[in-house]
């Protein structure tokens, strides 16, 4: 009940200083937040990564293993992506298995991995129809301060970059480093009545769940989309919103590079 | 036949004119629902086709009595919302009687509604002479879209059924109505109903109504 | 670029595109064959059955009914729930039954769709539920739904801000094509679903957009182009489906 009344004060904060042309924090309609990455944080992990966004964090651990390919692609590797939005992160989780939202967070973040081709999967095949490697990418959100998606793909690329692959311990060869050969990279906005902000935090989220992500990889190609929330969305301010993406995306591209 | 409108078709754009069925946006006025667009100078509105039964203020409907407690009795209006009858508005109700020798759960009213709250619960009041314990006759249950077609316009339909057939019938604007007469022309009067609930939004209803009731009454041999 | 021209020589490729015509012969705008009966299930408030291409589904509106348990009645306004579930043998290979990762997001999106268009706050307190089954799958079984799934919602009564008509298009040997059958959707470069609201005899905005596969932003022009195009046809089709089912009553009566 708290927590209603609350949401309903940070709305019409966040909406009388949109009506000024402002944000709450001060930023810039098209502006992220403060991005912080760490990798290599959990070193029983083949792969990890902290990222902070603001105030939300989200780690992700890659682990990695053999395992027997699906039979209609019998030399090519597995990645399966999971999303656990654990109920430290938010007072809103709860504890279960998952529901809509991380399914959906999930998935999204598996697109853009998955369509960019980031990670070959073709050179993940150790013994075709018989072992691949899996590898499993598990998103871990830590602190909910909003937009938990672009801080989970940036968290998780961030990983597989830094990720070695185990393969003495599975007695397939020396160990050797991943290789990763794009950097798709999303960017989420919240839309407001005519406008949109881009990387939302959660108090602005209290206007409504209206968002739009768009992920785009080292080309400016388009890898993955979604219409996330009960809205109506004309065709031109999409194409707005994907212009700022493709840009946003760029820059973001450039601090992965640093990885 | 009038015209049949879906949601989102474009019926005026002078918003003054917007009547039932209809809503506005950007100065011109869209139909809502799925139903017959029924078009005057002064006003524009969709006569529904289909749509659950949604309580007014004022209401005649035909309940079920679901549960009995201290202060009143649970009903079911067949609405997506519960109905409750306070002990206070049923006027059958003395000093010493229990609630549930009065009414019962199965048993079946008909009632007002008499105020809807703000949280859209329901109250009834059986303080009116339309109302009373439903204790014979039969209850048809139709499409509560359908309800004005019944009753017709003034009551014509309604005046109509009555008169041919000489049964005495109460329609709930529920969809639940209340038959009662002689067995066999109650039997033609609900089969008739359902006729007119098919039939609603075309044109000649009452002609053919008419003709039905006579065919099927010289079929059974009544008068 | 080279690790793209790698990528691309990677993909095990059939042919998709021959000329101007694809797989099926179809055109590069044309849908596949589409078949709406509505009202065809007795319990239900309103419902749909739909044929596209191979895809069949069913459509049932439940609604506005009360909401069980009470906690999650919303004051305000209907609480709107969607339910895609596909049939065992709705697929080659069987699939067990029960709600997979994929038909909660489908379930999610779709419903969302929806929701931006029923007018919910008119029945606070109650539910409407919506059922999808999809009885076969070829590609395009959620836009199938989808367009089901808002025929079974006018024939159940509820008001709506209008249609919901959703289509997908696909990028197949580089060319963008309507509606992709299941060759273009596993051999395709690009699968992007579209839903749109229909108000007034015109694509008025976006309900539902999702995309997987690599683009560039003239070809999502393009993907546009094709998909309002493609969402005109589907409509004229969900509207006449709900006419026949009243026209016939009167044609029969005079």
């Amino acid at each position: 009940m708290v927590e209603d009344i609350l949401v309903d004060i940070k709305k019409d904060y966040v909406l009388s200083k949109l009506k000024e042309g402002e944000r709450i924090d001060g930023r810039k309609f098209n502006e992220f937040r403060k991005i912080e990455i760490q990798t290599n944080i959990i070193s029983k992990a083949e792969g990890s990564a902290l990222v902070k966004l603001g105030n939300t964090q989200v780690i992700v651990g890659i682990k990695m293993q053999v395992g027997e390919p699906f039979p209609d692609t019998p030399d090519k590797g597995i990645i399966i992506t999971n999303a656990e939005l654990v109920p430290l992160a938010s007072p809103t989780f709860e504890a279960g298995p998952p529901d809509e939202f991380s399914i959906e967070l999930a998935r999204v973040v598996d697109r853009g991995i998955r369509e960019s081709e980031a990670v070959n999967l073709n050179k993940l095949c150790i013994e075709e129809g018989e072992k691949v490697w899996l590898i499993f990418i598990d998103i871990h959100a830590l602190d909910d301060d909003g937009n938990l998606l672009d801080a989970s793909s940036l968290a998780a690329i961030s990983a597989l970059l830094t990720t070695t692959v185990p393969a003495e311990r599975f007695e397939v060869g020396d160990n050797y480093p991943l290789p990763v050969r794009d950097l798709p990279v999303s960017v989420t906005s919240l839309i407001v009545d005519d406008k949109f902000l881009v990387d939302p935090s959660r108090d602005e989220v209290s206007v409504g769940n209206r968002f739009l992500t768009i992920t785009t990889d080292q080309d400016d190609n388009v890898v993955a989309m979604q219409k996330s929330g009960s809205y109506l969305l004309k065709e031109d301010r999409f194409f707005e919103i994907l212009d700022v993406s493709i840009s946003k995306a760029r820059k973001i591209r450039e601090r992965l590079k640093d990885i | 036949m009038r015209q049949i409108v879906l949601p989102g078709d474009l019926i005026a754009t002078n918003p003054k004119v917007a009547g039932f069925g209809t809503y506005v946006e950007n100065g011109k006025v869209y139909s809502k629902i799925l139903g017959l667009l029924d078009k005057t100078e002064t006003s524009v509105r969709v006569i529904p086709l289909k749509g659950r039964y949604i309580p007014s203020i004022g209401d005649v409907v035909v309940g079920i009595v679901r549960e009995v407690s201290g202060n009143g009795w649970s009903v079911d209006i067949y609405s997506p919302y519960q109905a409750f009858l306070p002990l206070s508005e049923n006027p059958e109700v003395k000093p010493n009687k229990k609630p549930n020798d009065i009414l019962d759960i199965g048993d079946a009213i008909i009632a007002k509604v008499l105020n809807i709250d703000p949280k859209m619960k329901v109250t009834l009041t059986m303080k009116d002479k339309v109302c009373r314990p439903i204790r014979f006759g039969r209850i048809v249950f139709i499409n509560p879209a359908r309800v004005p077609r019944v009753i017709g316009k003034k009551g014509s339909m309604i005046k109509l059924l009555k008169s041919e057939l000489g049964i005495q019938i109460i329609v709930g604007q529920n969809g639940l109505i209340w038959i009662s007469g002689d067995r066999r022309k109650v039997s033609i009067g609900e089969e008739a109903i359902y006729v007119i609930e098919e039939e609603a939004h075309t044109d000649g209803l009452t002609d053919r109504v008419t003709e039905f009731i006579k065919r099927r009454k010289s079929d059974v041999g009544i008068e | 670029m080279s690790e793209l021209n790698e990528k691309l020589n990677e993909k095990e490729k059939i042919q998709l595109i021959f000329g101007d015509k694809r797989l099926d012969g179809r055109k590069f705008d044309e849908l596949r064959n589409i078949k709406i009966e509505a009202g065809i299930l007795k319990r239900a408030d309103g419902s749909c059955y739909l044929e596209m291409g191979k895809n069949i589904v069913v459509a049932a509106v439940y609604g506005p009914r009360e909401v069980h348990p009470r906690h999650l009645q919303d004051p305000s306004k209907a609480v709107i729930r969607y339910r895609y579930n596909m049939a065992p043998f709705s697929v080659e290979e069987r699939k067990r039954p029960g709600p997979d990762r994929r038909s909660v997001e489908i379930s999610k999106v779709s419903r969302e769709a929806l929701e931006a268009v029923i007018m919910k706050e008119l029945f606070p307190r109650s539910g409407i539920d919506i059922f999808v089954e999809v009885l076969q799958a070829d590609a395009g079984s959620r836009t199938a739904c989808l367009n089901a799934a808002s025929v079974a919602l006018v024939d159940a009564g509820v008001p709506m801000k209008g249609m919901i008509t959703s289509i997908a298009v696909a990028k197949a040997d580089g060319v963008m094509v309507l509606d992709p059958m299941k060759e273009e959707d596993n051999y395709g470069e690009a699968d992007i679903p579209f839903a749109f609201l229909i108000r007034g005899r015109k694509i008025e905005s976006i309900a539902l957009l999702q995309m997987d596969g690599r683009v560039t932003k003239d070809e999502l022009k393009e993907a546009f182009r094709l998909a309002k195009k493609g969402a005109m046809e589907i409509y004229k089709l969900q509207k006449e489906a709900i006419m026949k089912k009243y026209v016939s009553e009167s044609v029969e009566n005079g």
